[in-house]
């Protein structure tokens, strides 16, 4: 129960935080304590800072405005590479599946009649390239939506609004001749 | 960590600090309205390009119909760039839109990851009632 170690939310004074109890900031409950095996303790609330900002991988340590402003370019333009690529599954998604809904056609019969015949390609197989190729591009979509989560947890302002505009400009770019094509009876998301 | 009840617990902000049990209800209840929120946001997404897509035809086809006309272009240019800045102006809402949608959904992310169970089932229960009031509304295209 020691809190002189804590000034409100500094989680900076890594030299004097003991290892062995958490108790953050000035609440009574001890709900959340971050991790516990690392000396620095993960922010709750929203701040604005560049020093000491940990950023998904422990070598990946921001402590100046210079890098700051790198990584805010680089989760900008992560952030995009996620929309576009969640376009591009899409298109890929439908350009493959185009092929398999022809398949069912009528053909005329020996005697005059109509023969309905219909293949049955439920989506398509799991050996053909453009499945192996939807579950790598998902893969790899799930890994990025992860890791644009992580970089969110780490409450820092500036990364968080890098996340939010990558997003929005990737939208804006990627979906632009995505809503050109987009069929109207469409509605999942 | 483990989920616990609680009625102390600091969400998202440095100012949105709860310690008592009427604060604890009203971030309850303002969780619940921002779920509600995403889901309707997710709909309004999806009915927004439906009626653009439907009142304006996009640049590609727009485009598309200048080449063909060939010569009788020039009297046709001023509509269609007209048609091109409402379609750019719409696209731009919708992203906006998308930003904003992308926003909560983190907030929600974030409420959830506080670990207070009243929280947790305030978003759930928002996401519950968001979903069942808005989805009826996307079949009405």
């Amino acid at each position: 129960m020691d809190h002189s170690h804590h000034a409100g939310m500094s989680y900076m004074d890594n030299n004097t935080m003991s290892p062995s109890h958490h108790h953050p900031t000035t609440s009574v409950s001890h709900s959340h304590g971050g991790g516990n095996d690392n000396m620095k303790m993960m922010p709750m609330t929203f701040y604005f800072g560049f020093k000491n900002v940990e950023l998904l991988f422990s070598r990946v340590v921001i402590n100046t405005a210079g890098e700051m402003a790198g990584a805010f370019v680089a989760v900008f333009l992560l952030a995009m590479f996620y929309e576009g690529l969640k376009i591009a599954r899409e298109s890929l998604l439908r350009k493959s599946q185009v092929s398999i809904r022809y398949n069912s056609m009528p053909v005329p019969g020996p005697n005059g009649t109509i023969l309905m015949e219909t293949h049955k390609t439920v989506g398509q197989q799991m050996l053909s390239f453009p499945h192996l190729l939807q579950t790598v591009l998902h893969i790899i979509q799930v890994v990025i939506s992860y890791f644009l989560m992580l970089i969110f947890m780490t409450y820092n302002g500036y990364l968080c609004i890098a996340v939010a505009a990558g997003a929005g400009t990737g939208y804006f770019l990627f979906s632009w001749k995505k809503a050109v094509v987009v069929d109207i009876t469409e509605h999942c998301h | 960590m483990h989920f616990i009840f609680s009625d102390k617990v600091v969400l998202l902000f440095d100012f949105w600090s709860v310690h008592s049990p009427a604060g604890m209800v009203l971030s309850v209840v303002v969780v619940l309205l921002l779920a509600v929120l995403y889901e309707g946001i997710k709909v309004a997404k999806v009915k927004l390009l439906h009626q653009a897509l439907k009142s304006l035809p996009p640049p590609a086809d727009q485009q598309l119909i200048a080449e063909t006309d060939g010569e009788s272009t020039c009297s046709d240019s001023p509509p269609v760039s007209r048609t091109r800045l409402r379609w750019f102006l719409c696209h731009f809402g919708q992203s906006l839109i998308h930003v904003a949608q992308v926003v909560i959904g983190y907030f929600m992310m974030l409420a959830v990851m506080s670990y207070n169970t009243w929280i947790f089932l305030g978003v759930v229960l928002g996401s519950a009632v968001g979903y069942y009031v808005a989805y009826p509304l996307l079949s009405t295209v």
